[in-house]
């Protein structure tokens, strides 16, 4: 057992954790944040990608006790305290890019940091840098309409 | 998936990391994990002890001595790609580390772990071959450096001793023209087929050094090396190169699996060999 301290969304989880705790259980299971979802559990999928200091990773493929004093962000930090919708949540909704659901938040968070990451992407660089997020309902064409949206309306909010 | 129950211990420095090595049996190294880790889940690998490495400053470091570039065994994927000194001396390393995974996996996942879990189909390997890399290894009882081609054995098995830890790989600066390519069914997979290759030409077109790897073929990376004396030192014609290409082929034993049957494998290596060896050596001097 090891006394871990992580940061999620700005708010410290400390616990008294086994140390083969996987970090998408520590988010599920000890902070109780269930957006970040389980999904192929290999590292493959990508439904359980979180932001780690910033930069994109399967939550799945890490243990708790690796990131310990670590910040992280997982999709509950999108919404604002008023309520509303992020840019990314908004264009996904808006393009329904998503069907059931189950993959949205790994996607959500892939675009939570591209669009930060680089001014523009075409849409064949928004294809390859997505490519360890999988989604089984809509053919990926609206999801890469909604990348591509949000990378606009975060543009146009920065100028 | 839960791993088995284990302790997990976070080396600062190498020192601590031997002492933490040698406690235990059974103790292995995690890096970046993202090959780990999945056995570990998977209970394949159920070690009572894992030590990180990670937070070993001097893994992370990437410098020039003479004419060699040295780069740490926890330089990440992505640390590859976006090295300025990468980029400028061993501009075929930047493209291949382009290839592998995906840009979460990129994030953690470490050159040194690559190269140690020695997965015949993986990316580093035919370019660290074809460039002539060494690695070194470190140990409570010493230090020694071995040539990659040594190192590695067979599938997922390198000449690694417990209690040793991969430092450094050692790679001769190297901007000849080059070609890496990966024949993969979907993207972000590991390769069906795969090749790395580098040729110097002299000016009247001769061919004065000519380096081959192919991934994915066998039980490891291979170097090519006969097809490469075949045709060195001579001009060669197309039709030099497809029978050297097809004799090289004829002599790979592939993996036969649901990824591709053994015949499917050595056809498509044919192919991505005859036609980017020919375009490095007939057609245009760099790529
Ligand atoms: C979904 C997915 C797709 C992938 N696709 C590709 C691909 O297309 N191409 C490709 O090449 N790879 C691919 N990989 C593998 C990936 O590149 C891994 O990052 C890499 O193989 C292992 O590096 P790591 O740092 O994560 O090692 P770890 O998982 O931490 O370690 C791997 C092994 O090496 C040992 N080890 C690690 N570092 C050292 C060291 N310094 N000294 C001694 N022993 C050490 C560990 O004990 C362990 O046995 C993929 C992985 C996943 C999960
Ligand atoms: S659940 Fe982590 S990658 Fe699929
Ligand atoms: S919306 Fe169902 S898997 Fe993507």
């Amino acid at each position: 057992m090891t006394v871990v301290n992580i940061k999620i969304n700005g708010k410290k989880y400390s616990d008294d954790i086994e140390d083969r705790t996987l970090l998408v259980h520590f988010i599920r299971d000890h902070a109780r944040l269930r957006g970040t979802h389980i999904g192929c559990d290999t590292g493959h999928c990508g439904a359980c990608t979180v932001l780690l200091n910033d930069r994109p990773v399967k939550s799945c493929q890490i243990l708790a006790v690796q990131v310990d004093g670590e910040s992280i962000e997982t999709v509950e930090s999108l919404e604002g305290s008023d309520g509303k919708l992020s840019i990314e949540q908004e264009a996904f909704r808006e393009h329904f890019a998503m069907q059931c659901g189950y993959c949205t938040s790994g996607f959500l968070m892939m675009t939570h940091h591209l669009i930060r990451e680089y001014p523009e992407l075409s849409r064949e660089e928004i294809r390859e840098k997505l490519h360890g997020n999988y989604c089984m309902c809509t053919g990926y064409q609206q999801i890469v309409d909604a990348v591509q949206d949000a990378q606009k309306r975060h543009n146009d909010k920065k100028s | 998936m839960y791993p088995k129950p284990l302790t997990y211990r976070r080396a600062r420095t190498l020192d601590e990391a031997f002492s933490f090595l040698s406690e235990n049996e059974d103790a292995r190294v995690i890096a970046g994990g993202q090959s780990i880790m999945p056995m570990l889940k998977l209970r394949i690998a159920s070690p009572s002890l894992l030590v990180d490495i990670a937070p070993i400053r001097e893994l992370h470091e990437i410098r020039m001595e003479g004419n060699e570039i040295i780069i740490g065994a926890m330089v990440t994927h992505r640390e590859i790609i976006e090295s300025r000194e990468i980029k400028s001396n061993i501009p075929m390393l930047q493209e291949t580390a382009r290839h592998i995974a995906d840009v979460q996996i990129r994030n953690r996942g470490t050159l040194g772990g690559s190269i140690c879990e020695a997965d015949p189909s993986a990316d580093y390997t035919p370019t660290l071959l074809v460039l002539d890399a060494r690695v070194t290894l470190k140990s409570a009882k010493g230090e020694r450096t071995v040539s990659l081609d040594d190192f590695l054995v067979g599938p997922f098995e390198v000449d690694i001793k417990q209690g040793e830890i991969l430092t450094s790989v050692i790679i001769p600066v190297n901007r000849s023209a080059y070609s890496v390519v990966k024949y993969a069914r979907r993207a972000a997979d590991f390769a069906v087929a795969s090749m790395a290759a580098l040729v110097e030409k002299k000016t009247d077109g001769t061919v004065s050094d000519i380096r081959v790897a192919v991934g994915a073929q066998s039980d490891r990376p291979l170097r090519l090396r006969d097809l490469e004396s075949e045709l060195t030192g001579i001009k060669p014609q197309k039709r030099d190169l497809h029978l050297a290409v097809e004799k090289a082929v004829e002599g790979l034993e592939p993996i036969d699996d649901i990824h591709g049957s053994a015949d499917y494998r050595k056809e498509v290596t044919s192919n991505i060999l005859k036609a980017n060896l020919g375009s490095l050596i007939f057609g245009g001097d760099s790529k």
